[in-house]
């Protein structure tokens, strides 16, 4: 896959996954699990950069005796998952004009 | 490998990486590790699924800019001993045109692979020019009834389309190949900058 569209995907899905409630790091890999197998490494740099950008803030609250990070998703994150389903839609009619042409062939 | 052992390994494997995002790295980590074990997992299930040390090294390196490592290895020059700071201006005159060598024999090693690949470009666009030509030469001797000619022209004509078209794949697999090494290149420059810091670790 292009790599562009496929870290911009990536990059929603972790917002969804985080969209109803904030989440920790290994539970967004666990319930990411069934769509796409996510890397410790691959998840971190996703966090830092939906950080950056400010679509999601951490804060840390005490778990079971450690501390845990809880990552909350801002208006800017959920104005992305917006976005990604408003672009999609277009992608997909796209598709269906793409996918015609190969029936035609 | 117990969680101590292997977050100790990673520390001393990315001891080139600026320190607070080996901090950042290692406490992202730790919380992974802890739970995976309130998941139900042993101490030694929960690191090993985390993944090896070197993918980890190679994904993170991967991930930051060359210019981030290299300004590091800088700062960490700094705190050289007053000895070996004139060690390495007394010895400038020999390590600087050594180094200078090294790179300059590194770069036309790679400006060597890419003339090859444009060399193999520049075979596939005079086939494809030889083609075309013939194709139009042997179009004009038709014409001119000089019938012997244009049947050799047609015949060289599509003994360089065919090879033309062989060659392209090649090229195009040439290319690829290029870029990729590239690619690897680059990461094992950059780990170059990484490993090395196990030294100072």
């Amino acid at each position: 896959m292009d790599i562009q569209l496929k870290r911009g995907v990536l990059d929603v899905c972790v917002l969804a996954a985080i969209k109803d409630e904030p989440s920790y790091g290994y539970k967004i890999i666990k319930d990411l699990k069934p769509y796409i197998e996510l890397s410790e490494s691959t998840l971190y740099t996703i966090l830092k950069r939906l950080e950056g950008a400010g679509a999601l803030t951490v804060t840390t609250a005490e778990h079971g005796g450690r501390l845990r990070k809880y990552y909350n998703i801002t208006d800017t994150g959920i104005r992305r998952i917006e976005d990604f389903k408003a672009e999609w839609s277009e992608l997909m009619s796209i598709y269906r004009f793409v996918a015609k042409e190969d029936k035609d062939e | 490998m117990n969680k101590t052992e292997f977050l100790d390994a990673l520390r001393k494997a990315l001891s080139g990486l600026p320190n607070d995002e080996v901090d950042q790295r290692l406490e992202f980590y730790s919380e992974m590790i802890d739970d995976r074990i309130e998941d139900g997992l042993s101490e030694c299930e929960a690191v090993s699924d985390i993944g090896s040390i070197d993918e980890i090294v190679d994904q993170i390196t991967a991930d930051i800019p060359l210019g981030r490592l290299v300004k590091e290895r800088i700062k960490t020059k700094k705190k050289l001993s007053g000895w070996n700071l004139t060690l390495i201006i007394l010895g400038f005159p020999v390590w600087l045109p050594i180094l200078a060598a090294a790179f300059a024999v590194m770069l036309s090693l790679y400006v060597c692979i890419w003339a090859i690949d444009i060399s193999l470009w520049a075979v596939f666009v005079s086939l494809a020019g030889t083609s075309l030509g013939s194709v139009l030469l042997s179009v004009v001797c038709f014409v001119q009834g000089n019938i012997p000619t244009a049947l050799a022209m047609s015949g060289t004509a599509l003994v360089c389309v065919g090879l033309a078209v062989f060659s392209f794949f090649g090229c195009k697999a040439a290319t690829k190949g290029v870029i990729a090494l590239t690619k690897k290149m680059a990461l094992v420059i950059k780990r170059l900058f990484v490993r090395k810091g196990d030294n100072n670790g």
